[in-house]
């Protein structure tokens, strides 16, 4: 019996069995297309991917993984990488990708479709959508009480009312971007008085949420976009709502960032892809299902965003070495907050 | 050796030279079958690259990595996870050594239910585990609410990381113990407890010496899955070692950083394994006494029969039913809102059984070699490839994923990203499992059995088959449905090495979750429980060797 | 095979574990049908030896020869499958997960002949436990399944490792003797390795005493017993007593008497007697010596009986229980059974030694 059950996977596996359980859209397209890695979820991009595929007729092929693990992986595959594109989910793993010479380098007009404070200064990869870092509140507060600044969340009348979430690549971005601005001293100063000032821990931005709603902490430093999923599914009476402090980095613009491979021979149809990823009826995809902001040029966000992008810093240049991301997580772990 | 003088007539296959003497000490006295000790070193080869990967890494900026690896964080972060694991392993232990002596030598009503019960928290991922301990227990949880309580005491931290891990690694020792129980010779108890020893005595004094082999194999299991855990201690929020890995990697894109954290890990992993084998004592476990012993008479429980339903009771209570509880919930919770789709589901639970079988298949094959190899050819050589052998699941996932991608993108391409290249991961990543149980079955037998085959007429391969198989069977099977369990829930090589397309529960589960979709997360995770029951039953039922 | 013919030849077997030589040049030959032991003490490589004869282990050196069949020399070695042996195990190593009818057939190939089985089960007085699972067995019984096991494929040869020392005492003796029968009926040729003197005298037809990897003396159990090789051999298989004596070639003079010299003993010498040789009495021959009681250990059936002869020297003499003595009866002392001499070895006390050398 054994014996059976090894020759069985034996040779299913040589094989190379290949099911598509998880493509849950219309009939899939015959030709093999390019392969993607995704570090955002198919809900996410499932739509953009479709209608991508609809337009050239080919099937493109998805590989759903963490996004560090996804640049991880294509570190070690190096040359060998069977991916042609790389859909970041999260800041800081498209430069560290760059960094290590994995891109290529985009076409101008694919370029010329955002503006250059969403894209690589090299022209390696390019800003999709946009999420903004910000302040998330409990709708029990009112916003008089609120900061202007999210630095003055270490005054003691914030202790333990505030989270945030020391694992997530969005504060290490944001933490950065302050470094940046306004110097290591300020930074490192801020981290060991939210330390002190007892901010709750969290792993990930919905659990942050999670907790405003449950009335476990009044504040919480996130990304606006779950809070926008959020209303947008139960309504207009969720008990946690946005606000973009107005000095101090109140806020920062993070987006997620699409590459195409140097080891790929597809580059032509990758191409193809990340425009349409940048076509307007992607763009409203995004802005309509997760309720980010599109960062193609005239491209008009969800109306329930009431802050325009514009308005909102963003990071560039320095921001974007990997260097100064570990720096930051350097930093993060020496004032206990990592 | 003897000079080839006069009548002492030298035998061929014995070199006769120093060179010789060096191979014999090498391979030991016994020469195993060339094709046996080849695939022994494949599979040595196969559990060590991991490590290997590490090496090349670390090899190839060694300050870098020295500076990671030795940092004063680094000591304390490995000092906290060391307490971690210390504390998950002795609770394990606590909560194993009743339930396997309640379940096997006492009177206790339905002995093999509460068996299966309790070694079916081992199915439950340690990230959902963490969760819906959370969801339960946590602030704004369930038992919060039925208790109407303003604000229950924090579970984050050292405490919750403990119970998360303990509820749901301690079959890895009950298994075991289990095992032991029913085959330790009863006699000794008997003339203990004639002499007027009382049970508790007895059992101490007599018993438990005899389970430390059972104790020394589970706890070295549940310690090395402390060692690479990650997803309950995040959840739980206590900083263990592996996230020191994650971040470096992951968050400051430090692979050479966390290559030396890594090889820290493994240089931990080769000092458990060293106590653990030392804690196992001498290489003859099997029974040197005449004939084959008599079962046990049950233990009478009396009035101590209900607080022993009591703590079966409790502790399935809090790893099984709760979290199925929760789960059950949520599933109710995503059926009426119309999230899930049945074909899906059962089109994703055949992908993990596929791929869990496959490599519960091939991985007890490979332990049984090993084992074979480290019990009837005992020499330095066997001994190392055993040790090897556990090499693959001190490590993250992750980590073994990344190896894989590493050596297969350079070595064998075409199999990249097929399904053979993620059984092939799941093998190296879980073998550890099936080594404990079919090294200790195989040492219950003892070589003279399969000599006295041989003497009566059988080639060697007649006798594995007619007698040395029949005898390990049970403990094959314990080790295939170890690593089945194990594999069935495995994430991140999964997303990782699976070829594109091919989604399992596990990889749905996270899909899920990602964006706090629980609901839709729990029949994924459900169906996941109903898959593992089986083996989980035959795991309690046949964990031993069929008398 | 016809009576005289030899059915195991060994020639000088040699095998090392590491650098420990368990066997160090054995040689023996053992004739059909008898029933041989090989006795010594723990460590002295007879179990080895067994191992090497059923091709368990493959020797260093040395030829083994079954019947007409060499299988095992410089050139050749038969796989143990091949070599029709039987052999049972000290713990009988019978197979946990057969009956006992299955275990008895396991040797007669994958459709074991059910008479045949029956034949061996009733020879060893089993016909109706074929269908019990072993562990359901008493010790005795298991080792009855084991001999059926043995000698259910008709082998050439029977081995035998230690297989009475896992019985009670008291079953011991009993079980010793329905095992020769079993043997004898069976016609076999049986050789049995044991560290229990008591048990190769009585059973084997022809004892081997190994010590240190080698054979120190081949005989019946009578001589052996009573003309032992060696003190090395007079010490392991009972007590001795050494006295000093003379010989001039026809007689043997010594304290408790005198005995006819083995032609070519000449000069000093030890005399070697058992302690049941020695005789005490009232009243005794004429030359024997004169000794005084100095302690007694009363067995039952027997008693041992420290004396002190009037030179000083001290001797044991066993003796039935009765008539009893005790402490200060002044005596005559002599011996009245077989005697063996050796040349003294010079510079050696003369103690009464019951030492047995370990083996390294």
């Amino acid at each position: 019996m054994l014996a059976l059950c090894i020759a069985a996977s034996a040779l299913l596996a040589a094989c190379g069995f290949d099911s598509s359980g998880s493509d849950s859209g219309p009939d899939e397209p015959e030709m093999e297309g390019i392969t993607l890695y995704s570090g955002r979820i198919a809900a996410a991009v499932g739509g953009a991917v479709d209608a991508h595929e609809a337009e050239v007729d080919r099937d493109v092929r998805v590989r759903f993984g963490d996004t560090a693990d996804l640049a991880a992986t294509l570190v070690e595959e190096g040359d060998a990488s069977p991916a042609d594109a790389f859909f970041a989910g999260e800041p800081g793993a498209m430069p560290a990708v760059a960094e290590a010479g994995l891109l290529t380098k985009l076409p101008d007009d694919i370029l010329e479709l955002v503006p250059p404070r969403y894209r690589d200064p090299e022209g390696r990869w390019i800003g999709v959508t946009g999420r903004v870092r910000t302040l998330a509140y409990s709708s029990d507060l009112d916003r008089s009480e609120l900061p202007r600044s999210p630095l003055e969340l270490t005054d003691p009348e914030w202790e333990g009312r505030v989270g945030w979430g020391p694992p997530t690549a969005s504060l290490h971005e944001y933490v950065t971007a302050l470094r940046l601005r306004y110097g290591d001293d300020v930074a490192r100063d801020w981290l060991e008085g939210m330390v002190a000032n007892g901010a709750v821990d969290y792993p990930n931005n919905v659990a942050i949420r999670d907790a405003i709603a449950n009335g476990e902490i009044d504040a919480g430093l996130i990304n606006h976009y779950y809070v926008a999923q959020a209303v947008a599914a139960e309504g207009d009476d969720y008990p946690v709502e946005l606000y973009y402090p107005p000095e101090g980095l109140g806020s920062l613009v993070l987006s997620t960032d699409v590459g195409v491979l140097e080891a790929s021979d597809r580059k032509q149809e990758a191409f193809d892809f990340v425009r349409s990823l940048l076509s307007p009826s992607s763009q409203e995809f995004f802005t309509v299902s997760s309720k980010e902001y599109p960062l193609a040029r005239d491209a008009e966000p969800d109306p329930s965003l009431d802050v325009p992008l514009e308005q909102i810093p963003a990071p560039g240049g320095a921001l974007f070495d990997v260097a100064e991301l570990q720096a930051t997580i350097e930093m993060m772990q020496e004032a206990g907050a990592l | 050796m003897a000079p080839a003088t006069g009548d002492a007539a030298r035998l061929p296959g014995r070199l006769a030279t120093r060179r010789g003497s060096r191979v014999e000490a090498l391979l030991g006295d016994r020469r195993p079958p060339a094709a046996l000790l080849a695939a022994g070193v494949v599979v040595g080869l196969a559990a060590l690259l991991p490590a290997a990967y590490l090496l090349v890494l670390v090899v190839g900026d060694a300050a870098a990595a020295l500076d990671a690896a030795l940092s004063s964080r680094t000591a304390g972060v490995l000092a906290r996870t060391l307490a971690l694991t210390a504390a998950v392993t002795a609770g394990a232990i606590a909560i194993a050594l009743p339930l396997g002596w309640l379940t096997v030598r006492t009177d206790l009503p339905a002995r093999r239910l509460w068996a299966t019960l309790c070694t079916l928290p081992l199915v439950i991922p340690s990230y959902v585990g963490a969760y819906l301990l959370i969801a339960a227990l946590g602030p704004s949880g369930m038992l919060q609410d039925a208790l109407g309580v303003e604000r229950l005491p924090s579970i984050y931290g050292f405490a919750g990381a403990w119970l998360a891990l303990t509820l749901f690694t301690y079959p890895l020792v009950l298994i075991p113990v289990r095992a032991t129980l029913r085959r330790i010779d009863p006699q000794l108890e008997d003339a203990a407890r004639a002499m007027g020893r009382r049970p508790a005595a007895t059992f101490a004094s007599v018993v438990v010496p005899q389970l430390w082999p059972a104790l020394a194999a589970g706890g070295l299991l549940v310690a090395l899955y402390v060692l690479s855990d990650f997803g309950a201690v995040s959840i739980m929020r206590f900083d263990s070692f592996t996230r020191e890995i994650y971040t470096t990697y992951r968050s400051s894109f430090d692979r050479t950083g966390a290559a030396g954290l890594g090889a820290v890990l493994v240089v931990l992993m080769l000092a458990l394994l060293w106590v653990s084998s030392r804690i196992r004592g001498a290489r003859a476990v099997h029974r040197l006494g005449p004939g084959t012993i008599k079962p046990a008479t049950p233990y009478a429980l009396g009035r101590w029969r209900w607080p022993a339903i009591g703590l079966c009771g409790a502790v399935v209570t809090i790893s099984l039913v709760l979290p199925v509880g929760v789960l059950v919930y949520w599933a109710n919770k995503g059926i009426s809102s119309g999230s899930v789709s049945v074909a899906t589901v059962a089109a994703l639970g055949g992908n993990s059984l596929i791929v869990a079988a496959a490599a519960a298949a091939i991985g007890a094959v490979c332990a049984l070699v090993v084992a074979i190899l480290a019990g009837r050819f005992p020499s330095p050589v066997s001994r190392a490839l055993e040790r090897f052998s556990h090499a693959g699941y001190a490590l993250p996932g992750i980590v073994v994923a990344l190896a894989l991608v590493f050596f297969a993108t350079r070595a064998v391409p075409v199999l990249y990203q097929t399904l053979a290249m993620l059984v092939f991961a799941l093998t190296v990543h879980y073998l550890p499992l099936a080594t404990g149980p079919i090294g200790a079955s195989l040492a219950q037998v003892s070589p003279r059995v399969e000599e006295a085959a041989r003497v009566l007429g059988r080639t060697p391969l007649e006798v594995f088959r007619t007698i040395t198989v029949p005898l390990v069977r049970g403990g094959v099977l314990a080790g295939s449905a170890l690593i089945f369990l194990h594999a069935v829930k495995e994430l991140p090589a999964t997303l990782l090495l699976a070829p594109i397309g091919f989604e399992t529960l596990a990889t749905d589960i996270w899909n899920q979750t990602q964006f706090g979709f629980y609901e839709a997360s729990a029949i994924p995770a459900l169906v996941l429980l109903a898959i593992a029951a089986p083996p989980l039953y035959l795991l309690s039922e046949r964990g031993t060797v069929s008398a | 095979m016809s009576a005289d013919a030899i059915a195991l030849r060994l020639r000088g077997l040699e095998k090392r574990f590491g650098t420990v030589r368990a066997v160090a040049g054995l040689d023996l030959d053992i004739a059909a049908g008898s029933i041989c032991a090989l006795l010594g003490p723990s460590g002295c490589g007879k179990t080895t030896a067994l191992r090497l004869i059923a091709g368990l282990e493959r020797p260093d050196a040395g030829r083994i020869a079954i019947g007409d069949t060499v299988v095992c020399d410089a050139t050749t070695f038969v796989a143990p499958e091949r070599r029709r042996i039987g052999m049972v195990f000290q713990d009988y190593a019978l197979f946990p997960h057969l009956d006992v009818a299955a275990n008895v057939g396991y040797g007669l190939g994958r459709r074991p002949d059910r008479d045949r089985v029956a034949e061996a089960l009733a020879l060893v007085g089993l016909e109706h436990e074929g269908g019990r699972p072993v562990h359901q067995l008493s010790g005795g019984q298991q080792q009855r399944v084991a001999l059926a096991r043995a000698l259910a494929p008709t082998p050439e040869i029977v081995l035998l490792d230690e297989p009475f020392s896992n019985l009670d005492a008291g079953l011991r003796e009993r079980i010793r003797g329905e095992v020769v029968e079993i043997l004898r009926s069976a016609g076999v040729t049986a050789l049995f390795v044991t560290h229990d003197q008591a048990e190769a005298l009585s059973i084997a037809e022809r004892v081997a005493v190994v010590r240190a990897g080698t054979i120190e003396q081949v005989g019946t159990p009578e001589e052996i017993y009573s003309r032992p090789a060696s003190r090395w051999v007079a010490g392991f298989l009972g007590e001795i007593e050494v006295v000093p004596g003379t010989s001039d070639g026809r007689r043997i003079v010594c304290e408790l008497g005198s005995l006819a010299a083995e032609s070519g003993v000449d000069g000093d010498v030890d005399v070697m007697v058992r302690p049941e040789s020695v005789a005490i009495g009232l009243t005794g021959p004429q030359n024997a010596a004169e000794g005084e009681v100095t302690g007694r250990q009363f067995y039952g059936h027997d008693q041992l009986v420290e004396l002190r002869l009037a030179s000083g020297r001290t001797i044991r003499s066993r003796r039935l229980g009765f008539p009893a003595w005790h402490p200060g009866d002044r005596v005559r002392v002599w011996f009245d059974g077989p005697a063996d001499v050796i040349p003294r070895q010079a510079g050696v006390e003369h103690a009464a030694e019951r030492r047995r050398e370990p083996v390294g």
